[in-house]
């Protein structure tokens, strides 16, 4: 259920955290990564030891400056880190180092595209603002067990970046296309992985609703640390309905902090909200201010990748692709790069190539690889080139023997699924397999003359030469049969056509 | 100086429980620093003062993975540990 009564609407702001792609912590030595033992990730800076110090992690700056860059955002001269101050047990400083009042990015918008009337229809694309991104350093992770908890700090200092959207977002499906969008971006360019399944991607979402056409913005409630697109999308359903139920009974919304139960579909309220000025912030005094220079901007500006809607219409637009095809192959910039090599090797027919890559390539590659999606689990999973059995140009030698007319498509589906398997080259399958296509016009002529005048295929005829086009399909098979189908099928179109006049 | 604080609400946020003469000690001390600091912000100061503590690239760390402590030493320094965990009293972010 996710319409919303005409005369409301609703208004959504999204924090996203992202697990930056780095070796290290952010402002410590340490290594990261999913699946070690508890606490085997730590080092004194991450525990805020007596006599250490935090050193900000180049890399996490500059994967941070190349997640602005890509969205087109102001990279600010200096950027600086504050301590946001509370007690928790998954914070083992009792203080967060984060960016508060001189965050690393400022502004910039990421494109969207809302679902279409069907699965081959581009549909609604609009821009949303980013506010700003900070980047910070993640916290521990808790676990409850019977009368107590248990903390492993494997996590606490791995980089983040929290990326902060203006309130830009309409509906649930808006906030679902911003975040595979988002992902799309941030994977493209190598800023993070973005695997919700191990946490990399985390969400705080922001509703409020009012009357259409009220300029005022509602009473907003924040649900936090939401881990998956569906989480989101089913958050801000339930919110928009129970804020809309409240007003409409009378009563007036709460601002408060709330989880989701991802379990039960339902959300609920935290206790103990802190506000912003009881997290006390004040710039920490152990990282100096840090400049950025305009060198290092546009030395990461030339690793931006191609956005993705750009590249989507470029195919449609340039290289004449469905767009059915043409957004399957933008979704994964190693795929869309792979697809561009066939395509150099063969400019004549990139919709030929994208058809067999965006269909029959795709789909052999996720049955050999078989993991499932797991930020985004409507999203195919993503494939891997590198085990690729068959290189670019052999699919454009493929596409090209089929062009010129050597192998039908049907064949081509074959020597596909041979090439997939051996890793050979399609010609040489062709040739050994004996498929290439009859195209001696003489030897074809005398049969395609022997069935015309078979009086089993009259009436076929008749109906032909009364104007029906389709009945001259009834004559191809019999020709067919007679070549055990190694016949070139334009071939025996052409000549039907030239002895049925 | 009139006080710019509520003790309570500052034990709140601090997690801790104070006593009457707790209460009274703190917050006269808390005076004293806040006092300190209007003094601070009083002063004269050039408006440069900030470059002082600002550096340019060079003073990043690269992104080189180092050494760790282990498990063993992290949940030493804990005052209770529990399968290479730190334990602490149970705390509530769930449903409730």
């Amino acid at each position: 259920m996710s319409n919303v009564p005409p005369d409301w609407e609703v208004v959504i702001g999204l924090e996203v955290h992202v697990q930056l792609h780095t070796r290290a912590k952010v402002f410590a030595s340490s290594p990261w990564g999913f699946g070690k033992e508890p606490n085997e990730q730590v080092d004194p800076v991450v525990l805020g030891l007596p006599g250490t110090l935090p050193v900000v992690n180049r890399e996490a700056v500059e994967k941070s400056i190349l997640f602005g860059l890509v969205v087109g955002a102001e990279i600010p001269e200096r950027c600086a880190w504050d301590r946001k101050n509370y007690f928790y047990p998954d914070n083992p400083k009792n203080y967060q180092l984060t960016q508060k009042d001189f965050p690393v990015v400022v502004g910039g918008q990421v494109e969207i595209e809302l679902p279409g009337a069907s699965r081959n229809v581009m549909g609604e694309h609009k821009f949303i603002r980013i506010h700003h991104a900070h980047l910070e350093e993640d916290v521990g992770k808790l676990s409850h067990a019977g009368s107590g908890s248990l903390v492993d700090y494997n996590r606490a200092g791995v980089p983040l970046l929290e990326i902060v959207t203006e309130p830009d977002l309409r509906s649930s499906a808006e906030a679902e296309a911003f975040l595979r969008s988002l992902v799309a971006m941030l994977t493209q360019a190598g800023v993070a992985d973005c695997d919700m399944e191990k946490g990399q991607l985390r969400c705080d979402c922001n509703v409020s609703v009012r009357r259409r056409g009220a300029e005022k913005l509602g009473t907003r409630t924040e649900t936090k640390n939401l881990n998956s697109i569906s989480s989101v999308r089913d958050t801000v359903i339930y919110e928009t309905a129970r804020q809309i139920r409240e007003l409409e009974a009378g009563r007036s919304i709460t601002q408060e902090t709330r989880g989701w139960n991802a379990e039960l579909a339902r959300g609920y309220v935290l206790r103990d909200k802190e506000d912003a000025h009881d997290y006390r912030y004040f710039p920490d005094p152990d990282i100096p201010t840090l400049k950025i220079s305009r060198e290092t901007v546009t030395r990461l500006a030339k690793q931006v990748p191609e956005n993705l809607y750009d590249r989507q219409r470029r195919y449609v637009e340039k290289l004449g692709l469905p767009y059915t095809a043409a957004s399957v192959l933008v979704n994964d910039r190693a795929l869309a790069e792979w697809f561009e090599a066939a395509v150099a090797a063969h400019p004549a027919n990139p919709s030929g190539i994208a058809n067999l890559v965006a269909n029959d390539l795709l789909r052999d590659l996720a049955a050999s690889a078989g993991a499932a999606g797991a930020f985004d689990e409507a999203a195919p999973a993503p494939v891997s080139l590198a085990s690729c059995p068959i290189k670019p140009a052999q699919l454009a030698g493929l596409v090209k023997l089929t062009d010129d007319g050597v192998i039908s498509k049907q064949q081509a589906k074959e020597v596909f699924a041979e090439m997939f398997k051996t890793g050979q080259d399609a010609a040489a399958i062709v040739d050994a397999k004996g498929l290439r296509q009859n195209s001696d016009t003489g030897e074809l002529e005398k049969i395609v003359q022997e069935v015309i005048a078979d009086p089993a295929v009259a009436k076929s005829i008749a109906e032909y030469r009364a104007g029906n086009e389709k009945a001259i399909n009834a004559l191809k098979g019999p020709i067919m049969k007679r070549t055990q189908g190694k016949a070139n099928p334009v071939l025996i179109d052409q000549l039907l056509r030239k002895f049925l006049g | 100086m009139a006080e710019g604080f509520d003790i309570d609400h500052l034990a709140k946020l601090a997690r801790l429980s104070l006593t009457a003469e707790e209460k009274a000690l703190y917050s006269s001390q808390l005076n004293q620093i806040l006092g300190h600091f209007q003094a601070l912000a009083n002063a004269d100061l050039p408006a440069t003062i900030d470059d002082a503590r600002v550096v340019d690239e060079a003073a990043l760390r690269s992104d080189e993975p180092g050494p760790v402590l282990g498990a063993e030493a992290v949940t030493r320094i804990a005052p209770a540990s529990r399968d290479g965990q730190i334990s602490v009293p149970r705390v509530v972010d769930d449903e409730s």
